[in-house]
């Protein structure tokens, strides 16, 4: 039977790594599932540097440490139980793309049936002036569920 | 000579430069000797009476220029210069290259930003042709800074151009404002130009709209702000929209302390949902103090109030609104 696969979307933010111990606590171990752990890089408009060997060098310092960032999540849930064969890192480039789309992209690229992330709790005023990434793939995602975890929902 | 400029600092050079300026100035304004610059990386040092050389086109810098911010008159802005265009005597806005990244606020939030010389240039180029924005061009300075040189615009802020000061909001609202309204109309629809261009403004409130008293209409100014990563990178534009046309409407911005100090039988009705979701003490449901404002325009209002369930993430439904609204305080 064809595995059940899950991505999970995360930063470097505590509520997303709330997000991943939340997968491993409740699908560690039981056979049938794989997992992508995702991180998508939102680099700031080429505007927003003055030239782009600083853009450049912000993009590898970035990616540097969210690599091994998703290295520690991939460890994570392997001890969990997950098999070291079915569990998978990708680190994509947002460059100015909303970050909720090039998730969603993503997510239909490798056919994943639930997608999760962590909820960030900003509060509304937030949420208008910088958009919820969380909110955007609810309303947006097809084909796929999606699960908003809360830190605190305590399975860990 | 200036290596790789039409321009040196000799004494001849310095006579030329010196006719030239007794062309736009009174004699005793002239200066016996002109400091030349043609590489303004330093620009606190670019002063008055000094000669800045772009692309061969002598300006002479008169006064920095000034700009009121989070809640200081009048502060300095040493990298914009006032200046005349010794050629043709016009006055300029000359923007010299000033990397600034640092984080802004809006009420309580921060967030990411940066001027960009690049950005404006880039945008300057794309309106050139726009009665809407302000119009000139960039040059590279010899030191290949992105140096901007502005017309200067000579007319109102929307602080001052839609000012209710001294007139009953009665009176306001059905004389000047719906002839502002059109206007401001115009004004949003240049935005909207440039979303679809897929550029921002960046920094839009009333003090970078102007109203040319030449032209007689609304131009923006000063568009080199750029904004970190975000959901929507147009949503700081759609609400400093929103703002304006809040401003515009009361007149002024109705604040809870204007409720408290002249309108206190209202204060008890205005609750925090009927306020302005980013700044807590405006008021945003102006139907509840104004209630001949028609409600289409009032229906606007509230997508940028702390009660807001829906709120507008592209400028064409705003804009679309917008013109439905002004059919509505024209029938009025």
């Amino acid at each position: 039977m064809k595995d059940k696969h899950i991505m999970i979307a995360v930063d470097e933010s505590e509520n997303a790594k709330a997000a991943l111990l939340f997968v491993a606590g409740f699908i560690g171990g039981f056979h049938g599932f794989s997992a992508t752990i995702l991180n998508v890089i939102a680099v700031p408009d080429r505007d927003m540097f003055a030239s782009d060997d600083e853009r450049e060098k912000w993009i590898e310092d970035r990616r540097e440490s969210m690599s091994a960032m998703l290295e520690r999540y991939r460890d994570i849930l392997i001890q969990s139980g997950f098999p070291k064969t079915k569990v998978r890192t990708e680190l994509v480039i947002s460059d100015g793309r909303p970050v909720s789309s090039v998730i969603l992209e993503k997510q239909k690229e490798v056919c994943s049936c639930a997608l999760v992330v962590g909820r960030r709790g900003i509060s509304k005023s937030e949420e208008f002036l910088f958009g919820s990434v969380s909110n955007a793939l609810v309303h947006n995602a097809s084909n796929c569920s999606v699960w908003v975890i809360e830190p605190t929902c305590g399975v860990t | 000579m200036i290596k790789g400029m039409g321009i040196g600092d000799d004494g001849q050079t310095q006579q030329s430069l010196r006719d030239l300026a007794s062309r736009w100035l009174e004699p005793f304004r002239v200066p016996k000797r002109f400091r030349i610059i043609t590489d303004t990386s330093n620009f606190i040092r670019v002063d008055y009476d000094d000669v800045v050389i772009l692309d061969n086109r002598p300006f002479l810098i008169r006064h920095n220029q000034k700009e009121g911010r989070f809640g200081l008159d009048d502060e300095p802005k040493f990298w914009v210069k006032s200046a005349i265009d010794l050629c043709d005597g016009s006055k300029k806005i000359i923007k010299l290259v000033f990397h600034e990244r640092f984080q802004a606020r809006i009420g309580d939030l921060l967030f990411d930003c940066a001027r960009s010389p690049v950005k404006e240039a880039r945008i300057l180029n794309l309106v050139r042709e726009h009665d809407h924005f302000m119009h000139g061009y960039s040059v590279q300075d010899t030191a290949s800074n992105i140096v901007r040189v502005i017309d200067f615009i000579s007319g109102q802020t929307m602080t001052d151009y839609a000012s209710a000061e001294g007139v009953q909001h009665e009176e306001y609202f059905t004389t000047s404002f719906p002839v502002i309204l059109n206007e401001y109309i115009e004004a949003v629809r240049a935005i909207l130009f440039l979303h679809r261009h897929n550029e921002i403004h960046g920094d839009i409130r009333r003090d970078h709209l102007l109203r040319d008293t030449t032209a007689k209409r609304l131009r923006w100014i000063d568009f080199d702000f750029a904004h970190g990563p975000n959901e929507n990178k147009f949503i700081h534009d759609i609400f400093g929209l929103g703002n304006i046309l809040m401003y515009i409407t009361g007149g002024r911005d109705i604040t809870t302390q204007v409720l408290r100090d002249e309108m206190p039988h209202l204060r008890s009705t205005i609750t925090e949902d009927d306020c302005n979701i980013i700044f807590r003490n405006r008021v945003a449901n102006l139907g509840k103090v104004f209630p001949y404002i028609p409600e289409a325009l009032n229906r606007i209002f509230l997508h940028f109030s702390r009660g807001a369930r829906v709120y507008y993430d592209d400028t064409e439904q705003f804009l679309d609104d917008l013109i439905r609204a002004a059919d509505a305080v024209h029938g009025a």
